[in-house]
């Protein structure tokens, strides 16, 4: 059955028609081309298709699409702005917190609503690997993530941030 | 060079999944849901109602339209066992893992294609299945391969130095065993691609997440039956590989639907099947004696390690192949009389094998680690005693070592002394001491080793040979081509700074292409990468260097030997204001050649093109037999603290110390080293693939295998030593297996060393909570039963 859906995707309003089991992750990938959206175990333990819901991080391999009816969904494409990196991700290139990248944008997804509710407060290391936990990474050892998420907390505390 | 990693973080990769084609068709594999069973009959009648469904196609298809996979190395000899199977890429007869696909459904769309595959009506007569190596090597074990006499894929038998000398000087023998359990490499990208066949052209275009393009198409040409020069296979961006994306066969089925369908058609494979029928690693079983004398000198080794290979049939001859580096391997970084080595391998109801990190040397080199240190306890040294005593020293090399390798380079006692200083020993052995008087269990543990990189061997498909191509376009950038695939492994931004630095370019100019099957090389295995891809790379940079200064001379009217070059320009040493951009000169060279301009001499060899493709291939290994070229040397130092009650291991301190050769590019050596040591912590600790009872696989996700999270990863502290390689264009040696190698022998040491009051051995990998509880509890009642 197709159900109509509106959502907000980065900013813009879209209205969509979606199957009624249809994941979020799978209309955001096909229907909506946000490729930053990776797919991998499908299951909720991965972290690689993190989006944000309404600014909380979800697995949108596990969320169907019509339950976040009227939502605004952001995805890495959304931190973009005029074809330049967002901080957090210049932040992720300064440390070499990507390797192969595919746990990448996931990874920003999750730090991104991290260090925006932390505002004002300090981000340990404990807090940060503790925050990142649903997020695999096997490449990267995780080191120069939490360097990363840093780096981007002080370029945030500094004012540069969108 | 637009950073490669900006383009990443910004979601602009561009993975196998992100690939569409139009027209394009998808394909989904139904796998077998038992270890070992005949294939009684297959229905696709009702699958093929589903509308949207395309085709289906079974091992039947396979055996018509495809030859049997072809041999990817072979090693018969006398006196050696060694046996491949005969198989296509999906049976038609029998399974023989659990998994393992019988049958591929094309459709409109995935969704769809999925829902076809439950529908397949498969019939199985199940088999007793095999699935523990040393239960396979007896006479009663279920055979995996009928027309095979046993399930003994291979043996290999090696005399290095003189072993039997060795065991004669002999104050003392050691009876060592070493178990590893199965683990899988598990990017969190699983495999993938697109295949296209050109009906009108006859010819086949695949695209995915190929580690080794060249040798890709080599494998699927042969299947497919098509000459060479009408595959083409193109790596995109890889979501993570270590040795797991080297291996085709899936491929081929994907291939063969193109060509059946007529149209593109994409196969991103589910994780679980990831799990399930990826390349497993390590299971191994070792043991045997180590010969010393008691003030600590070692002398020799004879041993014998059995691998469970799981199914041979995918990659034939790649996963017998591992067993020569692991039974070569013992010998490592330590001065030795002689060892005799056995190698076998048994194939067993399990997914195959194939590489990841590590690969096969990485066994011996954690038996060898772990034999030493129980060395050490015998004799009441400490394991840093026993390594200095033993090390080969800084004016010894090249030192040729007794298994044949002609090591580079190194000062082994530099790097565990630095080790050393950023770990007080004496403070935690101390804390030690006072920590179990309150019942608690601190560890300490050491381990040393060297990575052989570079492999190349005849008789199989990694035969080192490498290309690379660096030319100069008509616009002044740079162009640079080779074999070596970027897994994430900083393989652009490497060869982008070796050009740039022996060509005097600015990063932003140049540009490393993706990886084609176009040019010869085995890609990033076997840590390669900083070995052949970068020397050749190197190579033909310096060459195109020379034409460079060739052309520039003409040009500007002077001396060659006064011409240089750097950010960009090309210049006179004498006068530095008469330059050439690159551009300009480019410009010049492609546009208007001559005869005015270009020296006559130059245009007469034809030499004016700037366009270098050079071959490397390595200066030891054509007199020595050397398999490997570069050694590149690590220490490792933990300490840990175990969890009598849970089992527990928190790592309190992990120190690192490095030495690659010349470093290009630190942060990314640095990343390496970071995900390696995690990756062996992983296996130290958690990975697991744990079967039932029929050889079937229980570990298929993430849920129930566990890779280190971000709590479980400490943080870890690196130091370099850089003691360059003199048989590499750069210094620099090839790195990223040393860190896994060493950190999995070093935790596991470590947590020995807590357990050291209740004399736990720690012998089978991974040391699990549950593992070390059992361990605990078998211990107490032992002693209970003693009392
Ligand atoms: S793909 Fe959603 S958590 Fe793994
Ligand atoms: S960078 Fe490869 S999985 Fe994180």
């Amino acid at each position: 059955m197709k159900i109509p859906l509106n959502l907000t995707i980065n900013g813009d309003t879209v209205e969509l028609t979606v199957d009624a089991n249809e994941t979020l992750l799978h209309v955001l990938r096909n229907s909506a081309s946000l490729q930053s959206v990776h797919r991998s175990c499908e299951e909720g333990e991965c972290g690689a298709c993190t989006v944000l819901v309404n600014n909380e991080p979800v697995n949108s391999c596990l969320v169907l699409a019509v339950s976040v009816q009227g939502a605004s969904v952001m995805t890495a494409e959304g931190l973009v702005r005029n074809n330049e990196p967002h901080p957090i991700m210049k932040a992720f290139t300064d440390e070499l917190g990507i390797q192969c990248g595919f746990c990448t944008p996931g990874m920003l997804m999750t730090a991104y609503a991290l260090i925006n509710r932390c505002e004002g407060s300090e981000l340990t290391d404990e807090f940060i690997r503790k925050s990142l936990q649903g997020n695999l990474c096997r490449c990267t050892g995780y080191v120069n993530i939490v360097k990363a998420v840093k780096k981007a907390k002080q370029n945030k505390d500094a004012g540069y941030w969108w | 060079m637009k950073k490669r990693e900006e383009r990443l973080v910004m979601g602009k990769g561009q993975y196998a999944d992100d690939l569409e084609f139009a027209g394009m068709a998808h394909l989904v594999f139904v796998g077998s849901p038992y270890a070992h069973a005949l294939i009684r009959s297959i229905n696709t009648d009702k699958a093929m109602t589903l509308p949207g469904v395309v085709r289906v196609i079974t091992g039947q298809d396979m055996v018509q339209h495809t030859h049997p996979l072809p041999v990817q190395a072979n090693f018969k000899k006398p006196g050696w066992t060694w046996r491949l199977a005969n198989v296509h890429a999906m049976p038609h007869d029998k399974v023989r893992w659990y998994g393992e696909p019988v049958a591929a459904v094309v459709a409109e769309d995935e969704e769809t294609a999925r829902r076809a595959a439950d529908l397949v009506e498969i019939v199985y007569d199940p088999l007793p299945a095999t699935g523990n190596a040393l239960e396979a090597l007896t006479p009663e074990s279920p055979r995996v391969y009928d027309d095979w006499e046993d399930n003994k894929q291979v043996h290999l038998k090696f005399d290095f130095g003189d072993p039997d000398k060795a065991f004669e000087m002999a104050d003392q023998t050691l009876r060592v065993t070493y178990r590893e359990g199965r683990v899988h490499g598990l990017p969190i990208e699983p495999r993938g691609c697109v295949a296209v066949y050109d009906g009108k052209n006859d010819a086949l275009d695949i695209w995915g997440s190929f580690q080794t393009p060249f040798l890709a198409r080599h494998n699927i040409a042969a299947t497919m039956g098509m000459p060479e020069a009408k595959v083409k296979i193109s790596a995109v961006d890889i979501g993570g590989a270590f040795g797991l994306k080297i291996h085709t066969w899936k491929e081929n089925v994907v291939a063969l639907a193109s060509k059946l369908t007529g149209r593109p058609v994409k196969w991103m494979e589910p994780h679980r099947d990831f799990m399930a029928t990826g390349p497993h690693q390590r299971d191994v079983f070792w043991e045997g004696d180590i010969a010393f004398k008691n003030d600590g000198t070692l002398l020799g080794l004879k041993a014998q390690v059995v691998h469970d290979l799981g199914v041979e049939s995918t990659n034939k001859g790649i996963a017998a192949l591992s067993i020569f580096p692991a039974c070569s391997a013992p010998a490592s970084m330590y001065k030795w009389i002689g060892m005799h080595i056995e190698g076998i391998g048994a194939v067993t109801n399990k997914s195959f094998y194939c590489a990841y990190r590590g690969y096969g040397k990485d066994k011996g080199l954690k038996f060898i680690e772990s034999a030493i240190n129980q060395v050490a306890k015998k004799l009441g040294m400490t394991p840093e005693a026993i390594r200095f005593k033993n090390f080969i020293q800084p004016d010894e090399f090249p030192f040729h070592q007794i298994n044949n390798y002609v090591i580079d380079s190194g000062d082994y006692p530099a790097t565990l002394n630095k080790a050393m200083e950023m770990v007080d020993m004496d403070g935690f052995r101390k804390k030690k001491a006072d920590l179990e008087k309150q019942g608690r269990c601190l560890g300490i543990g050491v381990s040393t080793t060297i990575e052989p990189a570079g492999v190349a061997v005849p008789n199989c498909q990694m035969g080192g040979i490498t290309q690379a191509r660096v030319m100069i376009t008509p616009d002044g950038s740079v162009e640079v081509h080779s074999d070596r695939t970027e897994i994430g492994q900083g393989a652009e931004i490497s060869h982008a700074t070796i050009a740039g630095n022996i060509l005097g370019m600015d990063l932003a100019h140049i540009h490393v292409k993706k990886v084609t099957s176009d040019y010869i090389g085995q890609g990033p295995l076997s840590s390669r990468g900083a070995v052949y891809p970068a020397s050749a790379v190197a190579k033909a940079a310096k060459l195109l260097r020379k034409k460079v200064v060739q052309c520039a001379a003409g040009l500007l009217m002077v001396e060659q030997s006064d011409v240089d070059m750097a950010d960009g320009f090309v210049f006179s040493t004498k006068k530095p204001e008469t330059r050439l951009s690159y551009r300009e000169l480019a410009d010049k060279v492609f546009f208007f050649p001559g005869p005015r301009g270009l020296d006559p001499e130059i245009l007469k060899n034809h030499d004016h093109l700037l366009d270098v493709t050079a071959t490397w291939y390595s200066p030891t290994t054509p007199d020595t037999g050397s398999s490997y070229t570069t050694f590149c040397v690590s220490a490792d130092i933990a300490v840990v603290e175990v969890d009598v009650d849970t089992g527990v291991t928190d790592i309190v301190k992990y120190v690192h110390v490095h030495d690659a050769g010349t470093i290009i590019n630190r942060q990314v050596i640095d990343g390496q080293i970071h995900g390696g040591i995690i990756q062996g912590i992983g296996e130290a600790l958690y990975e697991s693939l744990d079967y039932d009872d029929q050889s079937r696989l229980l570990s298929t996700s993430f849920s129930n295998y566990f890779i280190p999270t971000s709590i479980e990863a400490p943080d870890i502290e690196i130091a370099h030593l850089e003691t360059p390689s003199p048989f590499s264009e750069t210094g620099s040696k090839g790195m990223g297996e040393a860190p896994i190698i060493g950190s999995k022998a070093v935790i596991l040491d470590a947590v020995e060393d807590a357990l050291s009051g209740f004399g736990i051995r720690v012998n089978d990998s991974p040391a699990s909570p549950e593992k070390v509880r059992q361990w605990i509890l078998e211990t107490q009642r032992k002693t209970k039963g003693e009392d």
